[in-house]
């Protein structure tokens, strides 16, 4: 039933929708809320308390209590009273057993309280251990809020839009407006942003509304919830204003159904034209919330009683009802019978935001509030905000032993007195024990009267009692707005479309997206064996360095020697940590005097990069250190056969004289520039070439077109694993872990300890001076079987050891792997255990490449 | 040869019967795309050191007052390689880029300044450059990111339709 039409009302008549609660339908006119509609069809409770399941109703009407929280469409949690409704919504209650008014869980209320006073989850339900999944479940059943349906999957889009602008105003209110006035008419770039959906017309600023500041972030970053879509606005000048907040008095029977405070009971009359009551009583300290006595009588309510209690030194308030609503009021014992209760404990401003960005906050003695003071500079605090209030006097803790402080979480008056006598004498610390100000409201209704109570009961005063810190979010938002767009970067090389084409599995390795196999592993290493791989490695790093200082940039990086490397030639280098530990691997080319060309592992290039940028801003020497990662591809050529593929594409001298072993040359190949270094990772004769990566599908098909009769084909990265198992080559994160240092993994050899000074010199004298802990050794299985990796090396029943890496090598016949051992076991045709599902199977260590030992191959 | 030619592809010629097909990273990323266009084939050297010697008529991209990046034609690169006592490095197949249209997008993709650009900072998660304002945007990045930045981008284009 609506009042006749109201001055400046919000609901347009000529409109109306229909949506549904509880499965029956429900008119709304536009301009409505959920919550106004369901009140004007006669629905007085709006939701189940979070714990005791007591009937609720409308309370603040402004978006700032639990007590209307509901399900619409499925998004739990949505506060009605300020929700459009939309034509065909499925509105459902949440937090019941039954209906609203019919909730089975109630029980909880009439005979669980005395059995679950404040923190009692600490206290009981600790034995049988064996039960406490059924403890928390049932928990979770019986209290809480709504769910979150996770069959749904996703049906919001979430955005995030980044906003600069001069000026943020936050609050749509009378000094909000005039604030973005000014700004604008000064020319600033203003965007206001309002938490009510109402619309002001014909500004000339940006609104947006609805629009919930979630914080004040460092920097002066302020995320700004539009709904489906975050806002990040970074502005040069926050102007906050965001008001007050009208605090519920504390008084037994203070959570009936009909106690509502005044701005939403004016917020009913004004802008939804319905009367809250028929018989009203009002209970307030200050003028604003005593005035809604004239709102009502126009509405046609009967105001009963208007108590000052600045003038009236009312000891206790009491509230009866009758299944949870209201029906007589009780004022130092004097009863009314209504169905209204309109109590105010005073207008808190709300300087959460302000406090975020670094204002001070003071007690205000006279008044009974708290307000901002000293705000940082950028922040503005305009209109009542700041605490110009009116009249106002500063009302009792409490009225009565009853009543509850926090209607979000259901604490009560005897919680936090209870708290206070098992010594949680702080508010910091009745807000961790009692979960007061952590409700859905984030202290905005109970901030204010906990520290009310524990001042009194303490005799102390407000001002020493203190605030709570003020934190984000200021107001409740989704997950799934924070969280955003889904989006992984993935790395592809430039010839990633052809791996897929041909059928590779794709894996995950760092950031980079790499094939696998294409197919047949085994089948792969058996061809490089036999003819020609050629495998894509443009997932290296690839940094140039390059500068008058480049030589003595890398001596100092390296543990070995660069200074020697003639133009032309390729060295094997390994990066140590300041604690001598391996870093990473590569190769480094000299292509010049002053330019080398170093590749780094394909996970560990950012690493590097950073490292080498991080020595060269410290040494300051003349050099630059360059990424060339992404622009160079590289396709490693492989096989008894890659000098006969080669030389079919370039008129380079790729003989065995003309490009040896650890040789650098430039040449066109099939018309490309290419860097062909002659290395070989994976043990038979190879060229890995370098070229710009917009050739890196040409090239590659060329490669297996051109050499498809000499048996050329692409081989993953199982088989390249295979590959360099069998010469002993490692991998670095696969056989080396952050505790490997370079000595013990087998490469005292690259230690050059003699130089005048490297990364990680002292630390490797050290471990040199110590002698090894364990060693990282080849070893392979008497029976063939393939143990796990990261399996145990076991002597005597001990564990001694663990394995990196281990395969099955078609070419040898044998299982084979790499492992750390002590040192005593490191020595040719040691035998050591290993446990393999539970058994105990043999191995021997090798200490030589399984492959070509000699190298004869490689270097053929 | 010179010592950095394997990075550039404009060094690349038709020889014995060879003749190598240049590829754009974002060629299939970008197919069917509406409002996007590819500048990953553009030109672009990078230079460190002075930046005084560059030609002039050129798009410098200042990001340091040391370091800068040179959009020009493909075939202009050997000229501003060989223009320059500093550094220089071509970076053609290295990045990367598209051009855009849209304060919105803009916005959903990146947090830098539109009034303060050219600027380097992330752009989709991926470290970029940015050139442009006024509506329209040039956008270069590591060109591995491609496909990843370009998804990106039509899914936030998807979000505005």
């Amino acid at each position: 039933m609506r009042l006749p039409p109201q001055p400046g009302e919000q609901v347009d008549r000529s409109r109306a929708c229909v949506f549904t609660f509880e499965g029956k339908p429900v008119h709304a006119y536009a301009g409505d809320t959920i919550g106004s509609a369901l009140f004007a069809s006669g629905q007085r409770v709006f939701s189940r308390s979070f714990k005791y399941h007591r009937p609720r109703g409308l309370l603040c009407c402004s978006g700032s209590c639990a007590n209307c929280m509901m399900t619409v469409d499925g998004t739990p949690n949505v506060r009605v009273c300020v929700e459009p409704p939309r034509p065909g919504a499925v509105v459902e209650p949440q937090n019941v057993l039954g209906s609203l008014d019919r909730d089975l869980l109630s029980i909880v209320d009439k005979v669980g309280r005395p059995f679950t006073p404040v923190g009692f989850y600490y206290r009981t339900m600790i034995r049988p251990r064996w039960l406490w999944p059924a403890y928390e479940s049932f928990l979770r059943n019986v209290a809480g809020l709504g769910r979150v349906d996770k069959h749904r999957g996703r049906t919001t889009r979430f955005d995030a839009e980044h906003r600069r602008v001069d000026v943020l105003v936050v609050g749509g209110g009378r000094s909000g407006l005039a604030a973005a006035r000014e700004a604008a008419a000064r020319g600033d770039h203003v965007l206001l942003v309002d938490e009510n959906a109402r619309r002001h017309d014909d500004e000339p600023f940006e609104i947006v509304a609805p629009g919930r500041a979630v914080g004040i972030y460092e920097g002066g970053l302020v995320p700004v919830d539009a709904g489906s879509l975050l806002l990040r606005v970074r502005a040069r000048h926050i102007v906050v204003a965001t008001g007050t907040v009208e605090q519920p008095l504390v008084f037994p029977g203070n959570d009936l159904v009909g106690v509502m405070l005044p701005d939403g009971v004016r917020r009913l009359i004004r802008d939804f034209a319905l009367r809250p009551g028929e018989r009203a009583v009002i209970v307030a300290a200050d003028d604003r919330a005593l005035s809604v006595a004239d709102d009502l009588t126009a509405a046609g309510v009967e105001v009963l009683e208007v108590a000052d209690l600045r003038e009236r030194d009312v000891a206790r308030i009491e509230a009866k009802g009758r299944n949870g609503r209201v029906r007589q009021v009780l004022v130092d014992g004097e009863a009314v019978d209504c169905d209204l209760l309109v109590a105010s404990g005073s207008p808190q401003p709300a300087y959460s935001l302000l406090a975020q960005a670094g204002a001070r906050v003071s007690y205000d003695a006279g008044r009974g509030v708290f307000v901002p003071t000293e705000l940082p500079p950028g922040v503005e605090a305009v209109g009542r905000v700041t605490g110009e209030l009116g009249d106002l006097g500063p009302p009792r803790a409490c009225y009565g032993d009853g009543g509850f402080v926090c209607v979000c979480e259901d604490v009560a008056v005897k919680d936090m007195k209870r708290a206070i006598a098992e010594g949680f004498d702080s508010i910091e610390l009745a807000k961790r024990y009692t979960t007061v100000t952590m409700g859905p409201c984030q202290g905005r209704l109970c901030h204010l009267g906990a520290i009310r109570l524990y001042a009194h009961e303490q005799g102390t005063g407000e001002a020493a009692i203190g605030t709570t810190t003020a934190r984000p979010p200021w107001a409740p938002v989704t997950l799934g707005l924070l969280a955003g767009r889904p989006h992984e970067p993935a790395k592809w090389t430039s010839i990633h479309h052809r791996h897929v084409e041909a059928g590779a599995d794709v894996i995950w390795t760092g950031a980079w997206q790499r094939p696998h196999s294409y197919g047949d592993a085994p089948a792969e290493a058996r061809n490089v064996h036999e003819t020609v791989g050629v495998i894509d490695v443009s997932t290296l790093g690839k940094l140039l360095v390059a500068g008058p200082d480049a030589t003595e940039f890398l001596e100092r990086l390296y543990p070995n020697r660069y200074g020697d490397l003639k133009p032309g030639r390729v060295r094997y280098g390994v990066l140590s940590t300041d604690a001598g530990r391996i870093m990473d691997d590569g190769t480094v080319a000299r292509l010049g005097d002053e330019t080398f060309y170093v590749t780094t592992t394909s996970t560990g290039a950012d690493g590097v990069l950073g490292w080498f940028e991080w020595w060269n801003a410290v040494w300051q020497l003349d050099v630059e250190v360059v990424n060339l990662t992404g622009g160079v591809a590289a396709v490693n050529v492989a096989g008894p056969r890659a000098r006969d593929l080669l030389a079919r594409l370039t008129s380079a001298d790729v003989s065995s004289e003309g490009l040896k072993y650890l040789d650098a040359r430039h040449g066109h190949v099939a018309g490309v520039p290419c860097l062909m270094l002659r290395i070989g990772f994976v043990g038979e004769l190879g060229y890995e070439l370098h070229f710009p990566s917009t050739y890196g599908e040409y090239l590659w098909d060329t490669l297996l077109e051109r050499g498809a009769d000499l048996g050329a084909k692409p081989f993953g990265l199982e088989a390249q694993r295979i590959l360099r198992l069998e010469k002993q080559h490692i991998i670095v994160g696969q056989d080396t872990d952050s505790e490997s240092n370079v000595l013990d993994a087998g490469m005292s050899w690259i230690a050059k300890l003699e130089k005048d000074d490297f990364v990680g010199k002292w630390a490797l004298e050290h471990a040199k001076a110590r002698g090894p802990r364990e060693l990282l050794v080849g070893f392979e299985m008497a029976n063939g079987t393939v143990p796990p990796e990261g399996g145990q090396v076991v002597r005597g029943g001990r564990l001694s050891g663990r394995i990196t890496s281990a395969r099955w090598s078609e070419q040898l016949g044998r299982a084979i792997g790499l492992a750390w051992v002590p040192p005593d076991l490191a020595e040719e045709d040691a035998g050591f255990e290993i446990r393999v599902d539970g058994r105990l199977e043999s191995a021997r260590v090798r200490l030589r490449p399984f492959f070509d030992p000699e190298g004869e191959r490689l270097k053929a | 040869m010179s010592e950095l030619a394997f990075v550039s592809p404009g060094e690349a010629r038709a020889e014995a019967g060879f003749s190598p097909r240049v590829a754009s990273p974002l060629a299939r990323a970008l197919d069917g795309a509406d409002g996007l266009s590819d500048l990953s084939l553009l030109g672009k050297v990078e230079v460190r050191g002075t930046l005084d010697e560059l030609p002039a008529g050129m798009e410098v991209l200042r990001i340091t007052p040391r370091r800068a990046l040179v959009v020009c034609a493909p075939e202009q690169c050997a000229e501003v390689l060989e223009s320059t006592s500093a550094l220089a490095l071509d970076m053609t197949a290295a990045l990367a880029g598209i051009e855009l249209e849209g304060d919105r997008l803009f916005r959903r993709l990146t947090d830098l300044d539109p009034s303060a650009l050219p600027a380097a900072g992330k752009v989709a998660g991926v470290p970029a450059l940015v050139a442009g304002g006024e509506g329209r945007y040039r956008i270069f990045f590591p060109q591995e990111y491609g496909h990843s930045v370009v998804e990106a981008v039509r899914d936030l284009q998807a979000g505005l339709a």
